[in-house]
């Protein structure tokens, strides 16, 4: 029997997944240590959504596991369920919900209390300001940003010990976003993980202890986030690493004419 | 630009069409192909009553402008819509030209030209001038029908993304549908039409119809009258043009506002009622709140009830009632076979339920409950209302057993359904600007209108029992006998359901995010285990689907209701082919024709079983269905040099 405390927040062990003939994921191996801050990155299509999918049972991975606090999410879904908060990117949500009621039921699915699920939402819609003139619009109503903050809400709602967020703070306001990296770090500094893939590098350099670069599907770098970029920016290393030159110099004559 | 737009169009076919999709594709084309040859044919009768043929033919092109118009619908937006474009810098007209073009390049609009060419035939049997005209006069025709399809769905498109507009179109295409269902009337009631002809308002009004304008014109060029000939010519080609100049001013971006509906206040969020405890009751309280608030469900909601009621009160012109009963059980099949798409519409929110510990169930049952709590009232009203207005009570048992079983068989059907044979579609929020952009729902739609049947006829089959035997009692047990398959059907397709949507979930979900299944070929094998819907062939599909529409078209029209008709000792004949034959082949012509319905059925069913990949032994099954498929369903990923 696997000592729950040694087990890491999450394991991704040789996940994969092929699309026809596009392999999107190449046999993934990431380890997201617990009480760490974890930053994935990489470009366009390199297959962050995909393995995080695969990671949070939402898309099955064609081999390979995934280990939240060593219970593999998809042999015991319901346990694994019950550990994580999770923001995909860009799917819908019950839309003809006010973000009030949506979080109202998710507390009831989830087991919260009716007075503990209230005051969650209560105090959630106020953080991602979402209440007052907002209150009765529908989530079909809500603008990108607005999405994206329910969303978190959503993820948070039932006090997971780890959260795997795509893209969060895409779309959200400056003002929002420094309330929400605030509310993720207070998480971490008590103890939760924090697994979240972004194309901000600032944002990662900020908030993430430990990062990892995705290309063509794998995962070509992994740690803390000192070794990974050594003494050069994050940016320059992720460039560096990817293996790509920064296009946009030449080309395009027309446009610049 | 109109060769750029053709060319976009058969991209956008080349890469959205599954085998599936193309195997209903087939069954749908040569369905139209069978009617347009039937319309040609009818322009080669001859008929005793000179004015015949010319009314036949009137109601003929009506019927097909009504499809046109009521296609959209069911099938969704057309591939290319201006939507696509308004951000290019494009003068509207240069893209209403393009599109027209487009919308011209497909097998329907052929299908249709050749049905249109019944009005050259018509004009062969006139003069050679006559022939002339009518060149020109089919064009004109199947512009007609194109454009007016083309309006009509911005129209809708306009009008539902409000509830009151979806009232409205729900309305409409109950009447457009329900007329159309009508036009058998001329097929099996021809021998009543051969002796009186139609009546002459009738006639009038159809001739009144843009439809007919190319026909009256084709005819009065055989009489050479000129006037006459030009006359309806240049009305037709006015009407084409000013839908033409309607459509490219509704092409651009919407300006309409989409009326918002506001959900509940901050107390009244939080509040739950002792109906929505628990996991259910709160799945059930969020599904009644869609119902209420999504214009799409609105029009759900009205569109089974209003084609029940319009198509009781059609009949009621030749003074045929013994349809008002049972109003509340058609309007609740069709409630069932327009709402089984429940997942599919909700689109990729299932990730919610995939990641919220074992709620699947709950979820299930939630939405039979709120799709019951919606029309169960609603139904059961409309037969007792039906029932009092009939005034006889020797249907109410036959009507009753009727509509409890299509509400329990509905209920248990779609969820089945809904997991099973799921239509992808683009997103809620996505669409909410254009909801008629969703999948083609019509291959779904008309599978849950066979089962339901297939579902309601053990109670009718124990009322005639107690009928044919004079056993009253034996005749009402069939109320209970529909409310016990109600149940049993309600519970465990329920749960049949409820094990898929654990079990495949995450399939649902990549079909609803990519808006295709995952490739057969990518998945470990038999162990894949999709609906055997995805892993058949497209002939076997093909086979099946025809199947069931004959045992559809043998079991219920032809042969349960013409018995329900017969046994009620209505003397209306109708249109039902077994009443027409003389007293003593009327039973066993309906007998045949339950055979026939029945045998249909079970050959569909062999198919399916055929096809499916049976667990026991997978390799042989599955190997067939399989190798067929992955040359077609690869076709998706790799891009396309020729777009
Ligand atoms: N449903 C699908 N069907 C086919 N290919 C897919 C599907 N989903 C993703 N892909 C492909 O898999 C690859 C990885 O996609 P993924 O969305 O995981 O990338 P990503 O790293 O999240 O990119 P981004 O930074 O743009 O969000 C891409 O090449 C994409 O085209
Ligand atoms: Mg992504």
């Amino acid at each position: 029997m696997r000592s729950p405390t040694t087990a890491p927040a999450l394991r991704l062990d040789g996940l994969a997944k092929t699309f026809g003939e596009k392999i999107a994921v190449d046999h993934v191996e990431l380890t997201v240590p617990r009480g760490s801050f974890y930053g994935l990155v990489g470009p366009n299509g390199a297959g962050k959504t995909t393995a995080l999918s695969m990671a949070v049972g939402l898309l099955r991975p064609d081999a390979g596991r995934a280990l939240v606090d060593g219970v593999d999410v998809w042999q015991e879904p319901l346990r694994a369920r019950r550990l994580m908060g999770v923001l995909p990117d860009g799917l819908a949500m019950p839309e003809r919900l006010t973000g009030r009621e949506l979080l109202t039921y998710l507390g009831q699915l989830h087991g919260l209390s009716a007075g503990e699920a209230d005051r969650r939402a209560d105090e959630l819609l106020a953080v991602m300001e979402l209440d007052g003139s907002a209150e009765r619009t529908l989530v079909v109503d809500y603008s990108t940003g607005m999405r994206k903050k329910i969303g978190l809400a959503t993820a948070l709602l039932h006090a997971p010990r780890l959260l795997v967020l795509d893209e969060p703070l895409e779309a959200v306001d400056p003002v929002s976003a420094a309330t929400i990296k605030t509310i993720l770090k207070r998480f971490v500094g008590h103890g939760g993980s924090v697994l979240l893939s972004s194309h901000v590098m600032a944002l990662v350099e900020e908030l993430c202890d430990t990062v990892a670069v995705m290309a063509r599907g794998r995962v070509v770098a992994e740690g803390p986030l000192g070794a990974v970029r050594g003494d050069r920016s994050l940016e320059e290393t992720f460039v560096g690493l990817v293996g790509v030159t920064v296009g946009g110099g030449e080309g395009l004559s027309w446009l610049a004419s | 630009m109109v060769g750029v737009l053709i060319q976009m169009k058969l991209a956008v076919l080349r890469h959205s069409t599954t085998d599936a999709k193309r195997a209903l594709n087939g069954l749908g084309y040569s369905a139209g192909i069978c009617l347009a040859v039937a319309t040609l044919v009818l322009a080669f009768l001859d008929f005793s009553h000179p004015r015949l043929l010319m009314d036949l033919l009137a109601v003929t092109f009506a019927l097909w402008a009504l499809g046109w118009m009521a296609g959209p619908i069911f099938a969704g937006e057309p591939p290319l819509n201006g939507e696509h474009f308004h951000r290019q810098p494009v003068p509207r007209r240069t893209l209403a030209t393009g599109l027209l073009a487009a919308a011209l390049v497909a097998v329907t609009t052929a299908i249709t030209l050749l049905a249109f060419c019944a009005l050259v035939v018509f004009a062969a049997r006139l003069s050679w001038v006559a022939v002339v005209v009518s060149v020109p006069a089919v064009v004109l025709l199947l512009l007609l029908v194109v454009l007016l399809s083309r309006v009509v769905t911005l129209l809708f498109r306009m009008l539902s993304k409000s509830r009151l507009g979806g009232v409205v179109t729900a309305t409409v295409t109950a009447a457009m549908v329900s007329l159309a269902s009508f036009s058998w009337i001329l097929v099996i009631g021809v021998s009543l039409l051969l002796e009186y002809g139609f009546p002459p308002a009738f006639s009038t009004v159809v001739r009144a119809l843009p439809s007919s304008w190319s026909l009256i014109a084709v005819e009065a060029a055989g009489r050479g009258d000129w006037a006459g000939t030009a006359g309806p010519l240049l009305a037709l080609a006015v009407v084409v043009a000013a839908l033409f100049l309607a459509w490219s001013a509704l092409l651009g971006p919407q300006r309409m506002d989409r009326p918002v509906v506001r959900g509940s206040s901050a107390r009244r969020a939080a509040r739950r009622g002792p109906l929505f405890q628990g996991d259910q009751g709160a799945i059930y309280l969020k599904e009644l709140r869609t119902w209420w608030r999504d214009p799409v469900r609105t029009q759900a909601i009205v569109m089974g009830p209003a084609f029940a009621v319009i198509t009781a009160l059609f009949p009621l012109i030749f003074g045929f009632t013994a349809f008002l009963p049972f109003v509340g059980a058609a309007g609740a099949l069709m409630a069932a076979a327009t709402c089984a798409n429940s997942y599919g519409q909700d689109g990729t929110a299932l990730w919610l339920t995939l990641t919220v510990p074992g709620k699947e169930k709950a979820d299930v049952r939630a939405r039979q409950l709120a799709w019951l709590t919606v029309f169960g009232p609603l139904t059961l009203a409309l037969t007792l209302a039906g029932c009092l207005l009939h005034g006889d009570a020797t249907l109410v048992p036959w009507a009753l057993a009727a509509t409890l079983a299509a509400l329990g068989g509905g209920s248990g059907l779609l969820a089945w359904v809904s997991v099973t044979a799921l239509v992808p579609g683009p997103d809620p929020h996505k669409s909410k600007n254009s909801p008629m952009d969703h999948g083609d729902v019509t291959g779904q739609s008309f599978l849950m209108f066979f089962l339901v049947t297939l579902a309601i006829s053990p109670a009718l089959g124990v009322a005639w029992a107690g009928h044919a035997l004079d056993l009253p009692a034996l005749l009402w047990a069939s109320v209970p006998v529909a409310l016990l398959a109600g149940v049993l059907c309600h519970v465990a397709l329920g749960s049949a359901a409820a094990r898929t949507l654990r079990d495949k979930g995450p399939e649902l979900l990549h079909l609803m995010r990519s808006g295709k299944p995952a490739a057969a070929a990518e998945e470990t094998g038999e162990e894949a285990g999709t609906s055997p819907f995805e892993t058949m062939s497209g002939k076997h599909q093909a086979l099946m689907w025809s199947a069931m529409a004959v045992g559809v078209l043998g079991l219920f029209p032809q042969g349960l209701v013409p018995l329900g008709i017969k046994l009620s000792g209505s003397p209306a004949k109708v249109w039902f082919l077994a009443l027409h034959v003389p007293e003593p082949w009327q039973w066993p012509v309906i007998a045949v024709m339950v055979a026939i319905g029945l045998a249909g059925f079970w050959s569909a069913y062999l198919v399916y079983r055929a096809a499916a990949p049976s667990p026991s032994s997978p390799a042989p099954t599955a190997s067939p269905a399989s190798a067929s498929s992955p040359p077609t369903s690869v076709t998706s990923s790799p891009a396309s040099p020729g777009s």
